[in-house]
Formats: C-alpha cells, structure tokens, sequence
C-alpha cells in the first residue's frame, strides 16, 4: 500500500469496519464513497456550520475538516445510528413535534449536537442552548423552533421517553 | 486536497526530529482545524504531515504543580481545558473565554499547543494567557527552552518557534488573588471573529471604596497583527484608584499605543474607538469578578 | 366520505411528512447522489471582471493524472450552436465564450473521476485576458462607457417577459415606467415635499445544500437530477438549446437543501448536460460555499424617493427611481425590475405616482431572486422615507400611515382596485402587538431603546400555470404529482392536507411525488410564494376530480361512498384490488398585461401579500453596536392551511432578512468578491437571534384561493430592515439609508450628530 493510502479499521455505529482511504479523504468523504451515509454532509466546508457533524469517540467533531485516516481505532456515530425500523429517540421526536427543521440539511448536526448538549446538561437554560448551538447553521432559521424542540427533548428525557 | 503523506510518531521528540529537515512542505499537525482550512483553501499543500496525535500521553495532560502554576499539555483539546476543575478553580477566566471560543466541535478537537502556535491575532486564549503571565516549553532536536508566551509572536502568522521546534506544555501562574476578564468584541455576527480582543489581570488591594491597582497586565489582540500588551495603558492603571477619569486616561493611551488596523470587522479608527470603551469595560468587569 | 374518516386535514398544524427522513439523515438530495461511471467536474473561474479572452491554455490541466477531459466554450459551442440561457435574456453562456463579464465567470471544467483531482486540474487551466473598462455601480451603469453586453437578446419564453426590449449600446437590459396622474405638478402643489435617497448591498441566498447538478445520458435522452425549483423550466430551457423535444430530457428533482430564489431557472443544468453528451458519461457538479458567491446574487439597489404631502398629512404624489444593480446576465432581475417596481410607492393611496425602474447590468456575479423578489429593497426605502416624513412632520408614525394606506376597493399605482389586501389589519395588529399607545422605556445612560414599525406588500407573479395530477389507488390510499419543490417550505405536506381534506382521506395515506418532469405535469416553478395559491388551486382540482369520479364510480356500482370504504367501492367495480382513479387539475389566473407606457392595468396580480413588522432595538452610545431585543411580523397570508408551517416561515424570512440587515454584505475589490466564505460572509446563528420573536396571521381570507389560502414564503422578510432603521432612529436619533446596519455605521453616525464626526 502507498504511503498516501492506507486501511483503517474502526466502529462505525456500533459495528467493526474497515476501509481502505486516502490520506487526504475527510471523514465526510469516509462516509459517503465507503459506507454510503449521506446524513453527515459537506456545506460551509470550515467547521462553521454543522452540517458535517459526527461523533468520534462520543465527541461531537466537523466531519470536513476530520482526517479521516484519524478514525483508525475510534468509535464512530452518525446520525443513520439506529435510524433503520426503529424508534426515533427523544431528541429526534422533539425535532419532528416542534417542527424545528425545514429544508432538513443542517438538522442531522443539529440532532447530534441537542444529543451532546443534553448528555452533558440535562436541563439547559435557554443560554446554554443558544451557546452551545451557536456553532449550527440553519439558513432556514428554524432557530426557535429548534430552541423549543431542545427543551422539549430535554423534558422527553427527564419524563423517561426515548433515551 | 492533494495526497500527502501522514506520519505518526510516537513522541513528541521524533515528531520535531521529522520537522528539522527544513522542507517547507512538511507540516505538524495536532488537532488539524488550522491546518485542514488551509489545505482546502490550497494555501498550504504539504507533501508531508507529521501528526502529533500519537505522542506521549504527558503531553494532553492538565495539571497544577506545587506553586498553583497550572501546567497545560501542548496536545490537551480546548474542550479538556473548558471541563477542566483545575483550570476552573485556578484560572476561571480561563473556562470562561473558551464558552465563547469557536464552537463545541472545534474545541472538541483543536489542541492548546496548534491554538498558540498558528498565531493568528484573532485567537482568544494569547491574549489571555499572556496577560496572566504564561510561558511555553518547547521541545527540539537541542532539547528545547522555555519562553514567555508573548516572545512567541513576531508577526501575522509568524511566530519565533524554529523549524522542529514544537509546543510541548504551557506554563499559566495561578489567577488568584488576581482578578481578571477577557471581553471580544464582534461587530458582524455573534460567532463572528473578533474585531477586538481585551484581555486584564489585575493585582488588586481590595479597599472598603473601589480598587485601587498595585499591577496591571493588558493585552489586546484581533485590532493588532499579534497580540500586543499595552503598557502605556498598563501604567496608567498602576498605582491608580479605578474611577471614570482614570479608564478614560488609560482608554487614551491604549488607543494612541496600540497599532490597530482595519478590515472586514471595521476601520482602524473605529477600532481604536472599541479599544476605548472595551478596555474600560474590561477593567471594571474584572473588578467586579465577572471574568 | 365516511365520518370517521373526515378529520379536517386543512387548518391544522399537521407535522411535516418528512420529519422522520429529515431527523435521521436519510432525505433525498442530489447530494447524495452517485452513478456508475459518473464524472466530477471543477470549474476553471474568471479572474478578472471584464474582458477578452485572448487564449485558454489547458494542457497542463489535461497532463495531471486521472484527468478526463478539459473542456472550453469552443467545445460547448461545437455541440450547441448558440449555447447561451437566461429567463429574461439569451444573454448567459454556458461557458464564457469570447469574454467575460465577471470575476468568477466560469470558463473552463476538467472532468475527473476524482474530484479532488478535477479540482486540482481545474487550478492549472491557464488563461490570458486582454482586460477592458468595468462598471460595478447601479447609477455609473446608466451612463458608463464600459458595456457589459453589446448586443442584447430577449428570450420571449414567459408570457408577462415578451415585451421586453432590449437596446445595443447600453446596460439598460429594461426600464420600466408606471405614469398615475400628474406626480410632478402635484409635487409643485404640494405643502411640504420630501426627498430621500437610499442604498441596499449586493448579498446572497447561502442555501446550505450549494448548487449541485447531475446529468445522465441514454439513448437519444437525457436526464438531469438537480437541485432546481423549476424542474419544468429546467426541460424547457435545456430541450431548446438541444433542439429536442422536451419529451427527451427529463429533469428530476428530490428535497433541496434550502433554495431561497437562488435554484431557479438555469444554474448548472446546462453545462452538466452539455458535458455529459460531450463525454458520453453521467457528469456531476457539486459547487463548494465558496462557489455559490460567483452564481447567483441579490441585487443591490439605489432607491430615490419623492413625495408631496399635504398640511394633513396625506401624501398627494411620489416620484420613485429604483436603479436595479443586476451583475453580468440579467437572470429574471428584469422581471423584478417590473413586478416588483410597480410597488414602489409601498401600499399608500397616492393620486399621483410616477415611476422609473432600471435592470442595470454590470460586471458583478448576476443578481435573481431571493425571497421577497425585489420587495424588501423597496420597503426599506418607501418606509425609511415614510418615517423620516412622519418626524419632519411631528407626527406618529402609525398615525401617518392610518391616514395614508391603501384600502380595499381603492385603486393601486397600477389602477388595479385591491381587493383580499388586509393592510389596515396588518397595520392594526402589529401596532397592537407593540403596545404602540403606551409608554416606552427608553433605556437610560450608554443604552438606549427605541421602536419601530412598518408594513409592505408585495404582488404574486402573474400570469402562471400550475397542473397537478391525483391518483387514487384501489386500496383507498392516494399518490399526488405536482412539480412543486419542496425546499423546506412545507408544501409537501400543504398539498396534502388539501388532498386529505377533500378526499376525506387519512393524510398518512397520500404520497407527494417529488418533480419528475416525466412523471409530474408542468409547474411554472417554485418561486415568489406563488405556489400554495397556484399549485394548491390545481391540486384543489385535481382532488375534487378523483372525488368526483369516485362518486361516479360509487354510483355505477351501487354503494354511497357515506358508507363503503374507498377499497370496497374499487373491489365492487374490478372484482379485486385493482384500477385506478386519475384526477387531474390545472389552474392559471386571469391578468391583464399593463399598458408599455403607463405601466396601468384592471388586473395586476391574482392577490397580495401583506406584511408588518415592529422592531424594539437597544443601542449601545459607545460602540453603535444595535441589540434587537423584539422583532414582531404580522401578515396576511389569507387562511393558513397550516398554521405552525405558515409561522414557521413568517419567523424563518424575519430571521434572514434579519441577516441582510445587520451583517451580511458582499464584498467587491476590482469586482472580485472578497468574502466569499461562511467566516467571513456572517450569516445569522442563534445567537443574534432576537429574544422576542413573535409572528402572527392575522384573520383574513384570500378570495379564491384553496381554502382562503395564499402565499407566505416571502411575506416576513418585507419590513424587518426598516422596522430596525426605524428603531435606531428612535433610540438616538440617527438615520441609517445604507445597508447593512453596522455597528460602525450607527458610530459614525452618532459622532456626526454630535458635531465631532469619526476621523479615519
């Protein structure tokens, strides 16, 4: 193998993989020409948006700006993460009841970062949201709506609905 | 993007062994948000990257030696540092300019170590860190040197490290007693770059009316090309009891010092303007222990 | 249809029936999209504004490794003759042919199975320019000695474009004039007359799926996936160049991520099919944020206004001159030029209106539509104006305009008697919201607060078609084709609702099939919040005949429809589960073209849009820096047939004009856009999101429309500019008439007032 190219092998949701990439594919790229998920996606291209947004190793990261040789040995999720015949989870729900997406191509980083937020502070302020969803661009500006869907994902959590 | 290829050395000595040769188009490469702008951007196009994800696990390290100094590994994330109880307990200005530094997923991979050593003027810790005295700690082929933090800067983007010579650890003597703050100014969208970073330490003697300052440390960045103490401004502060007149005289000096320029986030004049109002705004802000 | 089965679909705010693929990442786009043996194309760009092309170098592109093909103008033209588009004008080549107009014109695409190395190659194409004069501003273009193009070809494709004509020799790609009474000797007459200038920045959608296109060969066909909100404008265009019948190109087009008025017409379509028949391979191109700044723009505008008032306060006549900044292809700037001018005096009942609008071309990336299709640089004039009028004159603001709005059954400047336009409502409404009677806290030392309100309208696009087809499956479940795009306005699930609601069908039932101009009839396309009246009509229709033959059916087989399932009235007729029931709808509004020199009709538009907004702002004294603390929009949008959607798009438009008021600007050095990326082009995240949003429609009802329903994608974005000018105004005291409101410019602007302007 070159030495611009090499096999990776890693868990992406939930289950070992490995691919053979180039050194200079993104993670985006990774998960798009390998594996055919196209929820994480390319937009702004600086790490400014979200659109790209997937969890390495439970941290949230820009998918286009990840190298994706860096995923050898990670845990990788994305937001097709249990979406196949099942149960959407609270944040999900919350999404869909307060209609908090429109053209819905920023809405998978935006369902992740919610997850992030809400593992790390179970019940946000209104600040906290704004904070830490500052770094999420939807050119819909379904911006109070998600506000509301945060909070009421937020109180789907507490009451015990989806995880 | 074009192919490079991607070394991963074990220690942070050999990685700045495989940056000595000189070639320009071998590149470290810690957290990568830097580095991936501008290699997509094709302003850098290296033939070689030399990752520093896989050194010594000392080097991602948070910690507070015996004197409350906090050592800071060059390869820890800014989201290590913003969780951090240390870095909360001892430097809470600290946690604080992260809240607001980029977003989540940047921290969430951006090194401190890449964060000082890309030296653009608009990053928020150097102003802060400088202003709260810290030092960097190098390693090279010759074994490395200590410098304070702002010796690092000697331009837009330049900065005196030489080739093979990486950030191994920052040294940030404690804040307390000291107050201090860290304001930015964005004058286009919140998330905006700043059009100017203020950052203050003050060493106070806590009176029964108002402060009066035995020490003052101001650094601005953003407005300036590099991160830039003010010491005119410092002087004015110095000595003095903390009252409208005095802000305006330090504001003054602050603004005939510092050597702003203008772009997108707006004119040198009304910058300087900013640096006035920020500065006072600042002082008062640090005084009253919201920073 | 049986009770239990009649739930009353219209009216309520039903979820959206994509959630479930949009929250779990598994949506359609054309992004998604991969053929086998397909090819990326990168595009070579302009570096200059404006000049010939002497030599297009491409072989140290076409050398790099994995290269397919690089391809020129010259081989565009060996396929299509005349390969130039445009709505308005055949005036935008596929690829630049002799010269180029703008930095960032495309000129040249290498064709890589990699795109990476597409995008390398694409850095190699070496061209040389003999540079010529450029002209950027709206007003030098009038007169300038640089032109843009020397010789001008209308396209005659719609109907309301036929008339325009173009002039050799000029920039003017068309001037529109409306003549009502006598405006310069009522101005002589007049009491007092006012005369303002005012100036809006050249800014862009930011749709956050980019451009992207994709074309597939066949046999003697063609099929064209794009994310496009005029899939059938799409085939007519593209069949024309060709010289195909349109049954041969097919156009399909999926979700959009965001489109915003930048999707339409011809943007990629063109070139990826004419590559993908040059090299026989399926072609994709997928453009990068950076890109999107060099295809399509808003248009910045220069607004002069004038108008006589009387001693009472009732404004007697008004002179306006709108100079429409277009950039290098005219795109539909011509048609705003003209639907969106004749507004220009705002939603008063003036006597005597004159005015003069201008689609200018110059050597900036091309301007089109962008939510609110001209109306917001419009408002932003006519209501800066009326309240920098309502101060000179001491007078209330919304007094001012009580005593001067346009009513129901008074005639517009176009003599069109407005009818179903609820602008005393509107008016009344937000005025109410702001507790605009009652005292005002008005902040205090370096923060000061002030309001504002303003209302605007807008006319849909007339005269356009919209057919829907309804086909009712032998299970009692249905399909719906319609050609509307569903960029996230919801239309999806509207045009589902008033399906459900006339079939008395489960809505969970009934499939939207996404545009396929193979499958789904002609739509004229998804624009100016046209398609809720249009579409929802002919889908109205559409559903009232299958109902219709469904009765029919139920009588031949001797059931009522009360009470026999849909199935079993199916199963009756064909012995099983099977057949179909087509029912099929199409509707065009009536119009009446205006007259050329008068710009004067009976019947401008099938209805109007209305909206207010109110704005309360904080104002930082020692940086200028404006907080808005509340920003209110009220509309008549008609009767909603789905409330939340209708609210959600009301707050989403505020939202991003919000953006085109305070920070976002396009930034131009020698024509070349210098910010022509997210950090540094700022678009609005959450939190500039004002704390108080608040949206209302008010209770009204557009006469034939489905339901009372009519438009409401634009309507928010009409007054937030000048609510906000107008707050800053009223917090200390300064009048901003330039866009964007920055920090700095409310900073100047306060050193002048206080006599010690800002010195650089």
């Amino acid at each position: 193998m070159s030495t611009v190219q090499r096999t990776i092998r890693f868990t992406l949701n939930g289950e070992a993989v490995a691919a053979d990439v180039p050194t200079h594919w993104n993670v985006v790229e990774l998960l798009q020409n390998r594996f055919g998920l196209f929820g994480a996606r390319e937009s702004c291209g600086q790490g400014l948006c979200g659109c790209c947004t997937v969890l390495v190793n439970g941290n949230a990261v820009s998918g286009c700006l990840y190298l994706a040789a860096f995923v050898h040995g990670a845990e990788v999720t994305t937001i097709e993460h249990g979406a196949a015949g099942r149960e959407l989870d609270a944040v999900q729900q919350a999404f869909i009841e307060a209609g908090a997406f429109q053209c819905g191509f920023c809405t998978p980083g935006f369902v992740l970062m919610t997850r992030q937020l809400l593992d790390e502070k179970p019940d946000p302020t209104e600040d906290d949201i704004r904070h830490y969803l500052s770094g999420n661009l939807c050119r819909c500006a379904a911006y109070p709506e998600i506000v509301a869907a945060v909070k009421l994902a937020a109180q789907k959590r507490r009451a015990g609905q989806g995880r | 993007m074009t192919p490079f290829e991607l070394l991963e050395p074990r220690t942070l000595r050999e990685a700045a062994a495989l940056l000595a040769s000189g070639d320009a188009t071998v590149r470290p490469f810690a957290g990568g948000t830097a580095v991936m702008l501008m290699m997509k951007m094709g302003v850098l196009r290296p033939t070689r990257l030399v990752s520093l994800r896989a050194v010594e696990k000392q080097y991602s390290g948070i910690g507070a030696g015996a004197d409350g100094a906090l050592r800071i590994g060059a390869m820890a994330t800014l989201s290590a540092l913003e969780r951090s109880p240390v870095i909360r307990n001892e430097a809470p200005v600290i946690a604080r300019t992260l809240r607001t530094l980029s977003n989540v997923r940047v921290r969430n991979v951006a090194t401190v170590g890449g964060h000082l050593a890309h030296a653009d003027p608009h990053m928020d810790l150097p102003p802060v860190l400088i202003a709260l005295g810290a030092s960097v700690t190098t390693v090279d082929a010759a074994g490395g040197r200590t410098i304070p933090l702002e010796k690092l800067y000697s331009g837009y983007l330049e900065t005196s490290l030489g080739r093979g010579e990486l950030i191994a650890e920052v040294s940030v003597p404690r804040q307390a007693p000291r107050r201090a703050a860290y304001l930015k100014c964005t004058t286009r969208s919140a998330d905006d770059w700043p059009a100017l970073g203020v950052a203050v330490v003050l060493d106070t003697l806590r009176e029964t009316e108002g402060a009066a300052v035995r020490e003052a440390r101001i650094v601005i960045s953003a407005a300036t090309d590099t991160p830039t103490r003010l010491a005119k401004a410092e002087a004015v502060l110095r000595g003095a009891r903390v009252d409208d007149a005095v802000l305006q005289r330090a504001g003054d000096a602050a603004a005939s010092e510092a050597s702003v320029i203008g772009d997108a986030h707006g004119s040198a004049a009304y910058k300087r303007e900013l640096l006035r109002v920020y500065l006072a705004r600042a002082v008062r802000a640090a005084l009253a222990g919201e920073g | 249809m049986r009770a239990e089965e009649k739930r009353g679909a219209v009216g309520r705010s039903i979820p959206r029936l994509e959630g479930r693929a949009k929250v779990t990442g598994r949506a359609e786009y054309v992004h998604n999209l991969r053929l086998p043996g397909m090819l990326y194309g990168k595009i070579a760009r302009s570096t200059i504004a404006h000049g010939r092309i002497k030599r297009i170098d491409v072989a140290a592109a076409q050398a790099v490794e994995g290269v397919h093909r690089v391809v020129t103008g010259a081989d565009i033209r060996a396929l299509i003759p005349d390969p130039h588009y445009g709505p308005a004008f055949h005036d935008q080549p596929i690829l630049a042919l002799d010269k180029v107009r703008y930095a960032g014109e495309p000129v040249a695409v290498v064709l890589a199975s990699d795109p990476h190395v597409a995008e390398e190659a694409a850095g190699l194409v070496d061209v040389q320019y003999e540079a010529l004069p450029a002209v950027y501003d709206e007003v030098e273009a009038m007169t300038s000695k640089a032109i843009v193009h020397e010789v001008l070809k209308p396209a005659g494709t719609f109907p309301d474009l036929k008339h325009f004509q173009g002039r050799k020799n000029t920039n003017v790609a068309l001037d529109f004039r409306l003549r009502r009474g006598d405006a310069e000797a009522a101005l002589k007459k007049a009491d007092r007359v006012f005369e303002h200038t005012f100036r809006t920045q050249q800014v862009l959608h930011v749709p956050l799926e980019p451009f992207v296109s994709a074309a597939e060969p066949g046999d003697g066909t063609l099929t064209i996936h794009t994310a496009s909100q005029s899939p059938s404008f799409v085939r007519t265009e593209i069949a024309r160049l060709l010289e195909w019948p349109e049954s041969k190109v097919r156009v399909k087009v999926p979700y959009l991520g965001g489109g915003f008025g930048a999707k339409l017409y011809i943007k990629l379509e063109a070139l990826v099919a004419a590559l993908a028949l040059l090299v026989r391979r399926p072609v994709k191109i997928s453009l990068t944020m950076e890109e999107q700044f060099y295809t399509l723009t808003k248009h910045a505008a220069t607004l002069r206004i004038k108008s006589g008032v009387a001693k009472d306060g009732r404004v007697t006549a008004r002179l306006c001159e709108v100079w429409w900044n277009g950039g290098a292809y005219a795109d539909i700037g011509p048609r705003i030029t003209q639907k969106s001018g004749f507004t220009a005096p705002g939603p008063y009942d003036i006597e005597h209106v004159h005015i003069d609008s201008y689609a200018l071309y110059t050597n900036l990336p091309p301007a089109g539509a962008l939510r609110g299709f001209g109306i917001p640089q419009l408002v932003w004039a006519y209501e800066g104006h009326t309240d920098m009028i309502a101060r000179e004159l001491k007078m209330d603001p919304v007094e001012f305009r009580r005593k001067n709005i346009l009513r129901d059954g008074r005639p517009q400047a176009t003599g069109t008697v407005m009818q179903d336009a609820a602008i005393d409502k509107v008016l009344e409404r937000v005025a109410a919201r702001m507790d605009w009677g009652k005292p005002f806290d008005r902040g205090s030392g370096t923060v000061r607060r002030g309001r504002g309100v303003v209302i605007g309208f807008k006319a849909v696009i007339a005269p356009t078609t919209s057919v829907a087809i309804v086909n009712l499956y032998a299970d009692g479940s249905c399909a719906l084709y319609c050609s509307t795009v569903d960029m996230g306005q919801g239309s999806d699930t509207a045009m589902a609702q008033i399906v459900a609601e006339i079939l008395g069908i489960p809505i969970e039932s009934i499939t939207v099939v996404h545009p396929d101009t193979e499958v789904t009839p002609y739509d004229m396309a998804t624009l100016g919040s046209r398609s809720t009246y249009h579409m929802g009509n002919a889908v109205r229709r559409a559903a009232e005949d299958a109902r219709d033959k469904l009765l029919a059916l139920a009588r031949e087989v001797g059931v009522s429809v009360e009470t026999t399932p849909i199935a079993e009235v199916f199963r009756r007729k064909y012995g099983m589960q099977a057949g179909n029931i087509i029912g099929s709808g199409s509707f065009i509004p009536t119009y009446m073209p205006m007259d050329h020199d008068t710009g004067q009709t009976a019947n401008a538009t099938p209805f109007w849009m209305v909206g207010a907004t109110g704005a309360e702002v904080e104002v930082d004294t020692e940086t200028g820096r404006v907080r808005v603390t509340r920003l209110v929009n009220v509309a008549d949008v008609g009767t909603p047939i789905n409330p939340a959607i209708v609210e959600s798009q009301l707050s989403g438009a505020a939202i991003m004009q919000l953006g085109f008021t305070m920070s976002e600007k396009m930034e131009f050095s020698a024509g070349q856009c210098t910010n022509a990326s997210l950090a540094q082009y700022k678009i609005p995240g959450l939190l500039d999101v004002p704390e108080g949003m608040e949206n209302e429609a008010v209770d009204a009802e557009q006469k034939g429309g489905p339901f009372g329903a009519k438009g409401v994608g634009e309507t928010g974005t009409f007054g937030v500019s000048p609510a906000i000018a107008n707050a800053i105004d009223d917090a200390v005291g300064v009048r901003l008439t330039s866009l964007p409101l920055t920090a700095e410019a409310v900073y100047r602007a306060l050193r002048a007032k206080q006599g010690n302007p800002l010195k650089d």
